[in-house]
């Protein structure tokens, strides 16, 4: 039952992940792949935070995820200029450098040695503990993220997110002013991004830069891909099949050390596949151009 | 000091020149990035410590034998992932990412199969190494130096002057029109993933007698591959060896006043500064701009 928990609190931010990436991705048309650096920035801020400044971990969670949004248009800005699989590797290039600041700059992360002792999320002194009342926690976001999303994509700024991942130069002959609708997506991207890095850190109690790699923004990629680009109940299909499916392996009684590689082996598999035979994945309406 | 760091830089550029040619050769046909071309690195290097720390094969001929398999391997993931994408004419962004996951797909599969641990390759007892104007290079580092310019040269005429060079040549400015000519497109994009892909093992076999090898080895490789293709205008042949030699150098000379863990970051933010201020590269080759 608490594995039961635990997969389902996993799940749960993967979904938003994969939600924030879908704006960037599935609705803009941006094919970013660095995500993983600004869950990492929200998850770094919000723990050095609490274990540094004693800061309670829902301040933490808010900065982290601020910061985040800082880190979404540093990235994002220089971004504005490159298209298509240039726009990919620069921000490919960005999640390195993201992670190789996460593991270089030991006197503030400690490096590879990660940050241990994390506090959870307290509500009026009491640490949420039980898993289920985290599972709550993350459940309330997922659907926040859900709802501000849904709103987001149904609005008029959504239809122009939708416009330019159609036709940019055609929106932009329309007067919008596509540069800065991309650089807001990037930064709601970001923010929502840096809301699930922190819960993830304080869900784990322990982060190092391990979790935060590229090959980490290519599974959360893999998520959207594979539930469907531009649909949101798509990427809650995506996370939750992706993160729960390879969990079968450990009850086949496979150790840890073939486990891992064998995971990342059906992602690899996987995202070839899709490319090759449903490249806008199970439900999507788009595909990438 | 600086001496020795413009040589190190030499060293790592010269395979980062390797590298990044055969990844140009690929990208010339084809016209997309093929990541893939990593985890061929990787496999040259994990066949040269099969064929010669375990079944112990003579390492000229387990070298030859490794280099080989590689090319087949290039062309095995060309018929069995793009070709068919080829067919659907499919966006460079799928092709991208489904070489993304080749290459995920095959490092773990190194890593299922030999251990996420780190493997040496040793040829000889480790000697002392020479000093040219104050900068130690010992006898293995002469013989990379020297087999890279030397598969730098070979390939440099190959392309220029024999008759399947000049096809891929064709074929990289113009597919259609090349055909009209009789030059079979898809033949010709066979042979350079197989010159590509056994250039790739060779780096790694080269790279393999300096350092160790790990399933991982692959992915900074390919990266500074790239880089270097796209700072010397990519699609470009010159280029892509001007660049890697310039990033070798670029990137030890930036460590010289900081940790050598920055490596990669130097590389990306060489990178995304030549993207956004001359996408075009060092040679600001015009014919792609627009692509950008």
């Amino acid at each position: 039952m608490e594995y039961l928990l635990h997969i389902l609190i996993i799940a749960g931010i993967y979904i938003i992940l994969s939600l924030s990436l879908n704006l960037i991705v599935g609705y803009t048309g941006l094919p970013a792949l660095g995500h993983a650096a600004f869950s990492c920035v929200g998850a770094y801020v919000s723990s050095l935070l609490a274990l540094n400044l004693g800061f309670s971990p829902w301040i933490g969670l808010i900065i982290g995820a601020f910061t985040a949004i800082l880190l979404g248009v540093v990235i994002g800005y220089p971004c504005l200029r490159l298209k298509g699989d240039y726009l990919a590797l620069a921000t490919f290039g960005f999640g390195v450098i993201v992670y190789s600041i996460a593991k270089n700059w030991v006197s503030l992360t400690r490096g590879p040695m990660g940050l241990p002792g994390i506090p959870r999320f307290s509500i009026l002194g009491f640490e949420l503990d039980p898993l289920w009342s985290y599972l709550v926690l993350v459940s309330i976001l997922v659907l926040i993220t859900i709802f501000v999303l849904r709103r987001v994509v149904d609005s008029p700024f959504g239809r122009v997110l939708r416009s330019i991942r159609e036709d940019e130069i055609a929106s932009e002959a329309l007067g919008k002013d596509t540069a800065r609708y991309k650089l807001i997506v990037f930064m709601i991207g970001a923010f929502f991004a840096g809301i699930a890095g922190s819960l993830y850190a304080h869900y784990i109690t322990f982060i190092d830069p391990s979790s935060f790699t590229v090959m980490e923004s290519i599974t959360i990629l893999l998520m959207v891909i594979f539930g469907g680009m531009g649909t949101i109940h798509g990427s809650v299909v995506g996370a939750t099949v992706l993160v729960a499916f390879p969990e079968l392996l450990r009850f086949l009684g496979m150790p840890s050390s073939i486990e891992a590689p064998t995971r990342q082996m059906i992602y690899g598999l996987l995202l070839v596949i899709l490319m090759i035979g449903r490249p806008q994945g199970l439900l999507g309406r788009y595909r990438f151009r | 000091m600086i001496q020795q760091l413009i040589l190190n830089g030499l060293i790592a550029g010269s395979i980062y020149a390797v590298i990044a040619l055969g990844f140009t050769l690929v990208y010339r046909t084809v016209k997309f990035f093929h990541f893939a071309h990593g985890i061929v690195y990787t496999g040259g290097a994990y066949l040269a410590y099969t064929f010669f720390m375990i079944l112990h094969i003579n390492p000229i001929i387990s070298f030859f034998l490794s280099i080989i398999l590689c090319a087949l391997l290039g062309i095995a993931i060309d018929k069995s992932v793009y070709y068919p994408l080829r067919v659907k004419k499919a966006s460079n962004l799928i092709f991208l990412l489904a070489s993304f996951g080749v290459f995920i797909f095959l490092q773990n599969l190194i890593q299922l199969i030999y251990g996420a641990q780190i493997l040496t390759l040793r040829t000889g007892p480790v000697r002392e190494g020479y000093h040219i104007f104050s900068a130690v290079i010992t006898p293995i580092q002469i013989w990379i130096l020297a087999v890279s310019c030397g598969l730098l040269a070979i390939l440099w005429s190959f392309v220029k002057y024999t008759k399947l060079g000049k096809a891929m040549r064709a074929v990289s400015d113009d597919p259609i029109a090349a055909s009209l000519v009789g030059i079979n497109p898809d033949k010709t994009i066979l042979a350079s993933f197989a010159i590509g892909s056994a250039l790739a093992g060779a780096a790694g076999i080269l790279i393999s007698l300096e350092t160790n090898i790990e399933p991982t080895m692959g992915f900074s490789a390919i990266l500074k591959g790239i880089i270097a293709s796209i700072i010397g205008g990519i699609g470009s042949i010159p280029g892509a060896v001007l660049g890697g030699f310039f990033l070798g150098i670029a990137e030890n000379l930036g460590i010289w006043k900081i940790q050598a863990g920055w490596k990669d970051s130097i590389a990306f933010l060489i990178l995304i500064i030549f993207l956004l201020l001359r996408p075009g590269g060092i040679f600001g080759i015009k014919t792609h701009k627009e692509q950008i």
